[in-house]
């Protein structure tokens, strides 16, 4: 066995390869800290393998009850299915838009210490934060409905989005930047005319999966109350209505794949193509 | 006119690495500074451009309108000055995603107000202007493409223009042709010694035999001093004053010359080596 | 100065005029304001709430002022708490990561023993990823009760959609290369993977697994809301009560737990990623 290894070593990593038991140290380490790791956790979540068992067979008997799939339902899913589009759809543009000052606020070759610091810290604070808990207390103060599920999601696309833009932006050469300040141009004129066409197309990129992920976020925030067609699935499950459930739940699968495949599409053509502006 | 008296910056530790530095630059003259690496000659230009903060003197642009200081003036004032001096760089520097005419039209930036920029951008007119430069510069045809696929040398002569729309009271050029091959850099060179005629030209080189070409004068520094500040056609004995033991690198270039963009067309490399 | 160019059509300059450019770009922001306009009033989402009803977040905030930091040693409780969602997060990490690179050999074409195996696999990848999180977690909440043990199976099981893919493609871009080379020697289909293929694909799966362990640590306080246990239940518990104090003491503390695991799990990959190459 360890012939093959030795005979597999490409030359200029064999000279750092330490030799006999000596290369068995550092694995048997992770290793051995893994299996700690494990026993801990499973202990902590109360992981038993008999419940799992028994869990095992109640979950098929459970997952018996969601099919067939409640096809009637189907007409009926399609309005909050809409409404889950749009609540990303509306969501995301606003999101890019806050996502795209708070970028600017966060780049360390553009903005003051005084803005960026701050700046940093929000983004990191809300990529901290599960989009649910940011649902939870908007709902808390303003009631249940569309709106604060398109803050929530607007707010969360934030931290994803904000922090790629500060780090494409800080990856611009700097004497491109520098280039444009000598012909006597403002701060704000170097972002709109050096910055933004740089980092134009991977933001875009990052935006698009952000409405692909904002899909997946509308759905979840919906069973909170945000309404959509994740609303009907919880309704459904409270109410035991088990196959209707299950056609949500399939509405919901066409829904996630199709902005998928979407989501791909535009991303590679901007990508490539690159828009011009 | 530029008037330059005094320059002098200092090291954080107190040592000097611009020392005393004072010459002018007047109209019709193409004025190449050389020097040794590490010497000073880039860095004037920057303390002039007021990139980089000086100790002690001053830089003066005069322009039929006003003087400007550029080492003292700040925030708009600094941006009015820059408006009226036309930089290329060693490496370009364009924006390479944007297309050849727009990373021209941002040579006016200067005299545009940041609203204007943002809500409706350049005019046709301003466009038409552009075009004019890129005539100059015999850089029309490529108008719409997109920057980034030029090679080095159109991406210099779009500096220029960029320079040039700018209608600048001077121009300065930082080690222009550093990253050209040879016949590029006799182009490049050839496009600013007419330029040169109306409107003042300094320009930082590395190559003694391209500024005894083209130059009108040549100032020389070296570890931070001007030694040398006159006739463009430089001896033996005085280039060895001032490059000491690089001169033999500075008189024969690499057989292949080293870029710092991967621009490099195979024709040159031949070239270069038959040379 | 400017000549008749400019008055000529624009299909005789060598360039888009910028006035035409202009044009395209507000078309652009007039369909998506139009866009947004209607959607919005479909979705009878008023933004002017935000300032009519702002007061009602002014109240919020206030009541959540200042937080009970106290819980934090008036409520033993919540180490548990703690240690169970950080619990949850690596076993489902860990478990999730197994599974799934098992799964993924069958995924990957190289690997794969039958393309239809291949195609089937991956649709099962794919139809997890789309499932939406919560409803695993219901299901398995009916199955085995509520707490950490369901919120750990929903985990592991969103784990594998997630890396199955990214496993599969990694296992499909490996150098064929030591692959025959192996074969050649005469190993065994273990030994192939074991010797060609794990070197390949290991700093990627490291560097998924620690990345995938922070969205699970996410994962796991957002599914704890929903009954998975850890501070995400005791999260929407205090809400439950009106507790707002606690409710902010814990967001709190969870901003400091996401945070401060990150630099553990970016330390720690990178360790074990700088000795990867002895492996």
């Amino acid at each position: 066995m360890p012939r093959i290894s030795r005979v597999m070593t490409p030359p200029h990593l064999a000279s750092r390869r330490p030799s006999g038991l000596r290369r068995l140290v550092r694995p048997a380490l992770i290793a051995g800290a893994l299996a700690v790791l494990v026993a801990w956790s499973a202990d902590q979540c109360k992981v038993s393998l008999a419940e799992l068992a028994q869990g095992a067979v109640r979950g098929v008997e459970v997952l018996g009850f969601f099919f067939p799939p409640d096809w009637s339902a189907m007409s009926e899913l399609l309005g909050p299915a809409l409404i889950t589009v749009l609540l990303a759809a509306v969501a995301t543009p606003l999101g890019v838009a806050l996502s795209l000052l708070f970028g600017l606020a966060a780049a360390r070759n553009l903005a003051p210490a005084w803005l960026r610091t701050p700046a940093r810290m929000l983004i990191g604070l809300e990529r901290a934060l599960p989009e649910i808990i940011i649902l939870l207390l908007l709902v808390a103060a303003l009631g249940v409905g569309p709106f604060p599920g398109v803050i929530a999601l607007a707010i969360g696309s934030i931290g994803m989005l904000g922090k790629l833009l500060a780090d494409a932006i800080e990856e611009i050469d700097a004497r491109v930047l520098e280039s444009v300040e000598t012909v006597g141009a403002t701060r704000w004129q170097v972002i709109r005319h050096a910055v933004i066409p740089e980092v134009l197309p991977s933001f875009l990129a990052n935006a698009i999966f952000r409405f692909e992920v904002n899909i997946r976020a509308s759905v979840l925030l919906g069973a909170v109350g945000a309404g959509g067609i994740g609303f009907e699935l919880s309704k459904a499950m409270s109410l035991l209505e088990y196959e209707r459930a299950m056609m949500a739940v399939l509405v919901t699968l066409a829904l996630v794949f199709g902005a998928e495949r979407i989501s791909d599409a535009l991303r590679r053509r901007v990508l490539d193509g690159g828009k011009l502006q | 006119m530029l008037t330059v008296s005094a320059l002098c910056k200092k090291l954080p530790d107190g040592r000097p690495i611009l020392n005393n530095i004072e010459f002018t630059v007047r109209r019709g003259e193409f004025v190449g500074v050389l020097g040794a690496s590490g010497a000073g000659k880039s860095l004037t230009l920057r303390c002039i451009l007021g990139l980089t903060r000086v100790d002690c003197g001053r830089a003066v642009l005069a322009t039929p309108d006003e003087d400007f200081d550029l080492t003292s003036a700040r925030g708009r004032r600094l941006r009015e000055a820059r408006r009226r001096i036309g930089v290329i760089f060693q490496g370009f520097n364009l924006v390479k995603r944007l297309r050849v005419l727009d990373n021209v039209m941002i040579g006016r930036l200067g005299g545009i107000s940041p609203w204007r920029s943002w809500l409706y951008g350049f005019t046709d007119a301003e466009a038409a202007e552009a075009l004019e430069a890129l005539r100059r510069v015999k850089m029309d045809h490529c108008a719409e493409r997109i920057t980034g696929t030029l090679s080095g040398g159109e991406m210099q002569r779009v500096a220029i223009a960029r320079a040039i729309f700018q209608r600048p009271a001077m121009f300065m050029a930082d080690e222009p042709i550093a990253s050209l091959d040879p016949s590029n850099s006799i182009a490049i060179m050839k496009l600013l010694a007419p330029l040169a005629r109306e409107t003042p030209v300094l320009g930082v080189f590395h190559q003694p035999e391209m500024t005894a070409r083209f130059c009108t004068r040549v100032i020389a520094i070296r570890q931070g001093r001007i030694v040398y500040d006159g006739d463009p056609n430089l001896s033996q004995r005085q280039l060895q004053d001032i490059y000491g033991e690089e001169l033999d690198q500075v008189l024969r270039p690499a057989a292949v010359p080293i870029p710092s963009l991967p621009e490099l067309a195979p024709a040159a490399i031949e070239a270069a080596s038959a040379a | 100065m400017s000549t008749a160019a400019v008055a000529t059509s624009a299909s005789s300059l060598p360039y888009t005029p910028p006035s035409r450019l202009f044009r395209r770009r507000m078309g652009i922001f007039a369909a998506l304001a139009l866009f947004l306009a209607v959607a919005g009033a479909a979705l009878k989402f008023e933004p002017w709430l935000l300032i009519t009803d702002f007061h009602y977040l002014v109240r919020l905030a206030g009541e959540m002022l200042p937080p009970r930091i106290e819980l934090l040693w008036t409520k033993p409780s919540l180490y548990s708490s703690v240690a169970e969602t950080i619990a949850m997060a690596v076993l489902g990490t860990l478990a999730g990561a197994s599974i799934a690179f098992g799964l993924a050999l069958f995924a990957a074409g190289n690997t794969t023993p039958h393309p239809f195996v291949r195609t089937f696999v991956r649709f099962g990848f794919g139809a997890e990823r789309a499932t939406p999180n919560f409803v695993v977690l219901l299901v398995l909440l009916i199955a085995v009760g509520f707490g950490p043990f369901a919120g750990v199976l929903a985990l592991t099981i969103g784990s594998i959609g997630m890396f199955g893919k990214l496993f599969a493609d990694a296992i499909e871009q490996v150098d064929p290369a030591p692959i025959e080379a192996i074969n050649t020697v005469g190993a065994t289909r273990w030994q192939v993977i074991r010797y060609a293929i794990l070197p390949q694909v290991l700093p990627s799966v490291v560097a998924n697994g620690f990345y995938a362990f922070d969205v699970n640590l996410r994962a796991a306080i957002a599914l704890g809301v929903y009954g998975g246990g850890g501070l995400g239940f005791e999260l929407q518990l205090a809400m439950k009560v009106l507790r707002y104090q606690d409710v902010l003491a814990l967001i709190l503390l969870i901003v400091v737990l996401v945070t401060l695991m990150e630099r553990v799990s970016d330390f720690l990959r990178r360790r074990i990623l700088g000795s990867t190459a002895a492996l």
